[in-house]
């Protein structure tokens, strides 16, 4: 089976854009990642597109705009997950030898979509008694906070690293340091999180050109990051109730991620992660075996998850800074990765990086621990 | 579903999932897996357990114990802010999501021993009122 490489990444800026539909901002980062890669338009083979709230065929709008209608495409639906699934569809496609270029492109207009708190399907038994995407984590943090003794103050503080690092990322939604003072007095969202323990809204859009063995020997400009698994689980009905404290779906995940890289947790040396709330990056981080169970509170106090540190978790600001347009997030990690490994990510550049992972956590039905994860590994 | 109901028995606000009987006593609806007794809420076609399709529609106990809760300060315009929300842990083994009722918001603990209380849940399309089910803690509890 050939090896799947990233070629070619781009992004738009993430934040509000009145101007531009979900199609406008896809294209754009289409053509910033056909650029990037050194290619020409044409040798782009097949393409995949995520996106959640956008309606039908947003990605063949997409090839209309950029001339390249015509291509077999599929668009991707996955909650949260979407883009990071059209990627790992991209690399089947890849694997199974059909194609050797193929793109993955994520988008969302968001602010036309949505205001306020993101909820389950109407249909949702839990969305018909009130559910919340921000309520069912503030239960989670609430239970995280009466088992493991994590403070508010601790949680806090992963809203302030990945803001500082979003500060740092000329495409991030949010370009401004907050402090923990700044959290504890925003607006309360769902107790006990708070308005800067949430993801915003947020539009954008993310693209990456995936190639095989076969095609980085003839197109490799030198930068080409091999992309060394791409998982998808979802979620299991459970037959008794488990914790909500730690996540069984993430963790399978990032096993079967490892396993297809060769590698152990040991060895990824950063992270994006999906941290739609600050309590979630608490627990993807313990889930994906970065962090022992009830470890990370204090692991971000002592500043082991900063950029410079031990393990440094969303450097690009990660969805708390950088922003949550669900169809683009995950590809949009993967960019953070590519450029980190590049050496390309400027102020928040992490030094000597050689391993990154992604990992993405989306939707909620109920009965069902988590609707669809993905983890993804890059190696340099 | 066909025969006409006396008018006195309230209407549920989800009937797949909740039983309002005409004495007005309420009771969440799931499936039991008749292979190897796993519960599930709500009601699925084939047990995750075992994978037999062999299940029956159960009632569910109406007491529980509280999982974790939170304080919903900013939701959809269907619901009113703030109400309390919380996961509850029944004895056939099923977590269930329920409004909690009965105490400040700030009054609930995790571990409480709760009960369901059948209480007025929105308003169908007509504008007439519907049931539907919260949890409040036991009297006595902590
Ligand atoms: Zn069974």
């Amino acid at each position: 089976m050939t090896g799947v490489y990233v070629l070619g990444v781009g992004m738009t800026r993430f934040g509000k854009h009145p101007d531009k539909d979900a199609a406008d901002l896809g294209s754009a980062a289409f053509q910033e990642a056909v650029t990037d890669a050194g290619i020409e338009p044409r040798q782009i083979e097949a393409a995949y597109c995520g996106h959640v709230f956008q309606g039908m065929v947003t990605g063949q709008r997409i090839l209309a705009q950029v001339g390249l209608a015509g291509l077999p495409l599929s668009n991707v639906e996955n909650a949260c997950s979407s883009g990071a699934t059209a990627i790992r569809e991209a690399s089947l496609a890849i694997r199974a030898g059909e194609h050797d270029v193929v793109m993955a492109v994520g988008t969302e207009h968001l602010t036309t979509k949505f205001r306020g708190a993101l909820t389950p399907d109407p249909s949702d038994p839990e969305a018909a008694v009130g559910a919340t995407m921000p309520s069912v984590y503030a239960m989670r943090a609430r239970r995280y906070m009466e088992e493991f003794g994590m403070t508010r103050r601790q949680l806090a503080l992963v809203a302030v690293k990945n803001k500082r690092n979003a500060a740092a990322n000329p495409l991030a939604h949010f370009r401004k340091e907050i402090t923990v003072e700044d959290v504890l007095e925003s607006r309360p969202i769902a107790d006990p999180l708070r308005l800067h323990d949430c993801s915003p809204v947020t539009d954008g859009a993310a693209a990456v050109v995936l190639v095989s063995d076969r095609a980085v020997k003839k197109l490799g400009n030198g930068r080409a990051i091999r992309l060394a698994a791409s998982t998808l689980f979802t979620g299991t009905v459970d037959v008794e109730p488990t914790t909500m404290t730690f996540e069984p779906l993430t963790h399978k995940t990032a096993l079967a991620a490892y396993e297809r890289a060769g590698i152990g947790p040991e060895d990824v040396d950063f992270a994006e992660v999906h941290d739609c709330f600050s309590i979630a990056e608490v627990l993807r981080v313990e889930g994906l075996g970065l962090f022992e169970r009830g470890a990370y509170p204090g692991a971000v106090e002592r500043g082991e998850a900063d950029i410079g540190g031990r393990l440094p978790i969303n450097p690009s600001g990660g969805l708390l800074g950088k922003g949550h347009p669900l169809g683009g997030t995950g590809v949009a990690q993967v960019v953070e990765l590519v450029r980190q490994l590049r050496g390309e990510a400027g102020d928040r550049q992490i030094e000597g990086a050689k391993v990154g992972l992604a990992h993405c956590r989306g939707g909620k039905a109920v009965g069902i621990e988590g609707a669809a994860c993905t983890v993804q590994v890059l190696v340099k | 579903m066909t025969t006409a109901q006396p008018e006195t028995v309230p209407k549920s606000f989800r009937p797949v999932e909740f039983e309002v009987t005409a004495g007005g006593e309420g009771f969440l609806l799931g499936s039991r897996c008749s292979n190897c007794g796993a519960h599930f809420f709500p009601v699925r076609q084939a047990c995750s357990g075992c994978l037999h399709a062999d299940l029956e529609t159960v009632r569910f106990s109406t007491t529980a114990t509280l999982y974790t809760f939170s304080v919903v300060r900013q939701s959809t315009p269907d619901f009113a802010v703030p109400y309390a929300l919380g996961y509850v842990d029944l004895p056939e083994g099923v977590r269930v999501m329920a409004q909690l009722t009965g105490r400040d918001p700030e009054d609930y603990q995790i571990g409480m021993e709760m009960e369901l209380v059948v209480e007025p849940f929105g308003a169908d399309e007509d504008g007439n009122e519907m049931t539907g089910y919260r949890f409040q803690p036991k009297e006595g509890s902590q």
